[in-house]
């Protein structure tokens, strides 16, 4: 970092991070009255750069390009957003608030406050700020159809998902940039309103250091494009860097390791995806990717949720090779997909290398066959779909019975976890209200946070209680 | 398989972004997944180490000359993302 100071600023809570869980933070806090600087490492970026293009748009909206990978059996591509909105700028917009049964555990394991009343507020709250809704059929498209008659000949429980979406249209790459604006990413929805209730946004900002002074938060340094220094002098100072970086900020402050659980306890909520051909057009670029879920074997961890995308995508995931590639991909318009995630109760780690995370993840024999399982019942979907050929994401020969953790070809969207809460500070690193423990002034609010894989997606969950977190610090309770 | 031209230059935009240790090891496997005997090695091993061959294969179908024919045109998607975006007023 270079020694030259170009800015001071003052301001009564310094956020770091615009995904998730810092926006609602600093938007609440703002229309609420409080000064906030708002710190966020990536840029805004301009619905009107939008190509559609994966490989332009990966390298572009997505943290290494999209090429961030777990080390352990099996590795995992662990895709991040890095920019305005964080990860919800390219995320595929699906809401599930946290299941009740997770709230019942987080309560009675963790010692934390989660009752699904004292959620609810924020529940709706976030939902109405995002514009909450439940996709159409029309607009789910061919290969949510397809998909859905597979459920009904089976008679698996199945529902369209509830997506922050307005005016969608159904082009299909919500996780390359929303072309229409349409997907209600925190970037569009809270980020203007902190803006217009006058917090500072800072873009290429990237925060290297919380300052703590006396036992309580006094302010961020961060390092400007160009190399120069900010310091944000504050009092309150909320994280929300993501489950990724919070961590890392955090352990190169010196600060929330006396638990012994930062940067571990990492949930990745493990996913794969299997391919069909069929004998209709289904054009799986039209609709809205991730438009149906089936819960039928949500109980087992296993969640099977819509994913598709233009031909660049179904090139890269297709689980074949050479000639059986080029002949899948010559009938692009025939082909479906469904995804496949597991709630993992395998745990890994984040630690620093360098400046870069080194993100270590094992899975463990029960997730191991969570996933064997998975890929049969995905088999099974798709023949009752009456699929014409099946491509499971397996080596050729191998049966998903039998596959080892090596056969598996794995994505993770959902990490979790690396600053857990706990109610005791030698098990945790943030309490329930999300304080971190032993230190006053110092909040954590994005992902890192949440102790367990949720078994569904978490951006609904992270912004409920970022929402909590802004309230509370309205009402005085953590005393802004 | 990988063609010269604009999608060769959009997967280098690509490689550079990630992490500079990790781009050298995927320059010298996606040299290895252009070549036949390459690739038929590489399609030997696990899930993973495929993932250059599918990166070649993102970059071609990435090229609009090849996807327009399977029904898909991105130009046209962003053509119309922008209209509208511009008739609603949003962002
Ligand atoms: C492809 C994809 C699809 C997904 N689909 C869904 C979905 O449909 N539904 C769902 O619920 N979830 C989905 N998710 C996950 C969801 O988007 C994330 O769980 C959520 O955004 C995490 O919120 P966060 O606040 O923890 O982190 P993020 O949203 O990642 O925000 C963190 C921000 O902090 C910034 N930052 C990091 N370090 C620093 C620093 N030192 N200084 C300043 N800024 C910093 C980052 O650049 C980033 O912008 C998806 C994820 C991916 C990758
Ligand atoms: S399907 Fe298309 S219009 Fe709808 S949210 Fe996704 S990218 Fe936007």
């Amino acid at each position: 970092m270079s020694a030259r100071l170009a800015q001071r600023l003052q301001a009564e809570v310094c956020v770091i991070g615009s995904g998730a869980g810092g926006a609602p933070v600093a938007a609440e806090l703002a229309e609420g009255g409080v000064r906030v600087a708002l710190l966020e490492e990536g840029a805004w970026h301009d619905p009107d750069h939008f190509t559609a293009r994966s490989p332009e748009m990966l390298a572009r909206l997505y943290r290494e390009g999209g090429q961030t990978f777990t080390l352990g059996r099996p590795p995992i591509m662990l895709p991040l957003g890095r920019g305005i909105g964080g990860t919800t700028l390219i995320n595929s917009g699906t809401c599930f608030r946290t299941p009740a049964h997770v709230l019942a555990r987080w309560q009675r394991e963790y010692g934390i406050e989660v009752s699904e009343d004292s959620l609810r507020p924020c529940f709706e709250r976030v939902e109405e700020a995002i514009s909450v809704d439940t996709v159409t059929p029309e607009l789910a498209g061919g290969n949510a159809a397809v998909v859905r008659r597979g459920a009904e000949r089976l008679r698996w429980s199945y529902g369209y998902l509830r997506r922050n979406a307005r005016g969608c249209v159904g082009s299909g790459v919500c996780t390359l940039g929303c072309p229409t604006s349409a997907k209600q990413h925190t970037g569009i929805t809270y980020i203007p309103r902190a803006q217009r209730a006058g917090a500072q946004i800072l873009t290429g900002a990237q925060a290297k250091r919380v300052l703590i002074e006396r036992g309580r938060a006094a302010g961020v340094l961060a390092r400007l494009e160009g190399g120069a220094t900010l310091e944000v002098r504050a009092p309150t100072v909320v994280v929300a860097a993501g489950t990724i970086n919070t961590p890392l900020l955090l352990k190169r402050s010196g600060l929330a390791g006396r638990s012994g659980q930062l940067g571990r306890n990492l949930s990745l909520h493990p996913a794969t995806a299997v391919f069909a051909r069929m004998d209709e057009i289904v054009d799986m670029a039209r609709g809205v990717p991730q438009s149906l879920y089936i819960d039928h074997f949500a109980e087992q961890g296993i969640m099977l949720e819509g994913s598709a995308g233009p031909p660049a995508y179904a090139a890269l995931a297709l689980p074949l090779t050479g000639a059986r590639h080029a002949e899948a991909m010559r009938a692009f318009r025939q082909l479906a997909v469904f995804g496949l995630m597991v709630s993992d109760s395998s745990r890994g780690s984040v630690a620093a290398l360098g400046s870069r995370p080194l993100i270590r993840y094992d899975m463990n024999a029960a997730d191991l066959q969570r996933f064997r399982d998975g890929l049969v019942r995905m088999r099974e979907l798709f023949s009752a779909a009456g699929a014409r050929e099946i491509y499971l994401p397996l080596p050729a020969g191998v049966d998903p019975e039998m596959a080892r953790r090596r056969d598996l070809k794995l994505m993770a969207f959902h990490p979790l976890g690396t600053a857990r809460a706990h109610a005791r500070p030698d098990q945790g690193v943030v309490d329930g209200s999300l304080a971190v423990h032993g230190l006053r002034g110092l909040y954590i609010a994005d992902g890192s946070v949440l102790p367990s894989s949720l078994g569904v997606n978490p951006q609904l969950t992270i912004m409920a209680l970022a929402t909590r977190l802004a309230l509370s610090l309205l009402e005085g309770d953590g005393s802004v | 398989m990988l063609a010269k031209g604009p999608d060769a230059a959009s997967l280098e935009r690509f490689i550079a972004a990630a992490p500079l240790g990790q781009q050298a090891a995927m320059r010298a496997l996606l040299a290895l997944a252009r070549r036949p005997r390459g690739a038929a090695l590489l399609s030997l091993l696990s899930p993973l180490d495929q993932l250059p061959s599918g990166l070649l294969a993102m970059a071609r179908y990435d090229d609009p000359d090849i996807s327009r024919p399977l029904g898909w045109d991105a130009a046209a998607v962003i053509a119309r993302g922008r209209r509208l975006r511009r008739a609603e007023g949003r962002p």
